[in-house]
């Protein structure tokens, strides 16, 4: 757990609190989240029952350009592209179609992608973007604490923001002081909500 | 003749005269596995006759281990067919009972995650007490297994386990109406069971399988069946061919004290009731055959001596 600064599950059974530490643990790394969180807080009450975590997020500007996965040879009045990683391939053969059209790009093979006929500098070629990968981050986040949460509470509220989150989840209603019991566990990371 | 359960791993090779051996001395051969050039026989065989196989099988490099769980079936109880015990523990468990012999079924409930909110319905009742032992697996917190085990336990007359997250002794205390086996340090874990310390709790969980169903044994020694399951088995085997045709794994499956028949009920129950077993006494005689609440099958519960004072 190097990678996070703050990480706390607090709970009336010590035991309970070090289960569910370690499948936090197993969740955020599966779910390659860990990368992104700096500080977590999480609180289980099973009498209540309500499950909450609270965090502060890293930022994240990795956007993924061609260059990042993709040598980019000129030769002879064609650009050839050898790609090192499939994963953003797809993306980038939508964005090639539309920009240059079907006509001036072919794959023939998989690792391997020619543009024909095109009138633009490599370097800019490497500089164009091919995924966000911080835009399903969120969607990303709230799936991995379903995850962690106890089954069955599925009464939830969500606050995500650029830099900090808050995950509620119960089976019963949520308390009505919601907000006062955030703020208090946001307080002991040392943060504000 | 006492009959034990064992399993019989070897080569394919030859392994028919491995089979013929079993039948020959009166045992019975419970399930049949061939996984690429190895055979695996889950069978009963006489307990004075075990070197005997032993020594025939040792050429063949064949070796017979004892396994208590052959010819039992277990209901393995998730509390949902979540991500959140799914493959990890359920899966886990099920799947290691497997390995030595047992029968076991992942049962699942439709409401029981949660604490208020769980419960367990009629259906799910029934399933589980088809069985002959079901093995609980809960989660991590003290307060919500104390507070929905009565819910889960309501109707349930097979011996239970229960596993759950806190220590074994917590889990005697806080569950009531007690049940028959507890292992504690077992809750919801969300990664492959394979650390050494792992798979002692599974085989904490196998030892505590084997107690309870040795007292099962035991009780039914007392009062022993009319017949034994094994033996209908091979008999529904050779007069209901239709039985041939079930592309279930196990199409018949063999329990301590019944059998359970994957046909449907509606078709085979009156053809099964007319099974000759001997000198004239029909299987309908000594058994209930009833529909069982797993699809449309048919469980043939064998009933005891005190009941039907035959014992063939």
């Amino acid at each position: 757990m190097l990678a996070i600064e703050y990480f706390e599950v607090e709970c009336p059974e010590p035991l309970g609190a070090a289960y569910y530490k370690q499948i936090t643990n197993v969740v955020l790394l599966d779910h390659n989240l860990l990368r992104v969180i700096h500080k977590l807080h999480i609180f289980i009450d099973p009498k209540v029952p309500i499950f909450i975590a609270v965090g502060m997020l890293k930022k994240i500007t990795t956007r993924v350009r061609v260059g990042d996965f993709a040598n980019v040879n000129p030769l002879e009045g064609k650009i050839t592209l050898v790609i090192s990683d499939e994963t953003y391939l797809a993306p980038m053969l939508k964005i090639f179609w539309q920009k240059f059209g079907k006509d001036h790009v072919e794959q023939p093979d998989r690792f391997t992608v020619i543009l024909y006929d095109i009138r633009v500098d490599p370097k800019e070629i490497e500089e164009i973007i091919v995924a966000d990968p911080s835009e399903s981050l969120y969607k990303d986040l709230i799936y991995a604490f379903r995850l962690i949460a106890p089954e069955g509470f599925r009464l939830r509220s969500e606050i995500f923001s650029n830099e900090k989150f808050s995950f509620v989840a119960s089976e019963n209603i949520l308390p009505e002081n919601l907000d006062t019991i955030i703020r208090n566990k946001f307080a002991l990371m040392g943060e504000v909500p | 003749m006492t009959l034990v359960p064992v399993t019989y791993k070897g080569g394919i090779y030859q392994h028919d005269i491995i089979i013929d051996l079993i039948e020959d001395l009166g045992g019975y051969i419970v399930q049949k596995h061939i996984i690429a050039a190895e055979v695996v026989l889950q069978c009963f065989v006489p307990r004075d006759d075990i070197e005997l196989i032993r020594r025939i099988a040792k050429p063949l490099f064949g070796e017979v281990t004892d396994s208590p769980l052959v010819g039992t079936e277990i209901a393995i109880v998730s509390m949902s067919l979540e991500i959140h015990h799914l493959p990890h523990p359920s899966c886990d468990i099920a799947e290691y009972v497997r390995r030595i012999g047992a029968k076991s079924n992942m049962v699942s409930l439709a409401r029981g995650p949660g604490k208020r909110i769980a419960g367990l319905n009629d259906e799910e009742r029934d399933v589980i007490n088809e069985h002959d032992i079901a093995v609980y697996l809960m989660g991590n917190f003290e307060t919500c297994i104390e507070y929905k085990m009565p819910t889960l336990l309501r109707g349930i007359d097979v011996p239970v386990i229960v596993c759950g997250g806190p220590d074994k002794e917590i889990l005697k205390k806080i569950i009531d109406p007690p049940v028959d086996g507890y292992v504690g340090n077992v809750g919801r874990f969300m990664h492959r069971t394979k650390e050494s310390d792992e798979l002692e709790k599974l085989d904490e969980i196998v030892a505590e399988i084997t107690s309870v169903l040795e007292k099962k044994r035991e009780a039914i020694a007392k009062d022993p069946l009319s017949v034994s399951p094994a033996r209908l088995m091979d008999l529904i085997m050779e007069q209901v061919p239709a039985i041939r045709d079930v592309t279930s794994p196990t199409p018949l499956t063999v329990q301590m004290a019944g059998l359970r028949v994957k046909l449907p009920y509606d078709t085979f129950a009156a053809d099964l009731r007319k099974i000759e077993i001997e000198d004239k006494i029909t299987l309908g005689d000594v058994c209930n055959v009833v529909p069982s609440r797993m699809r449309d099958y048919i469980l043939v519960k064998i009933l005891p001596f005190s009941e039907t004072n035959t014992v063939i």
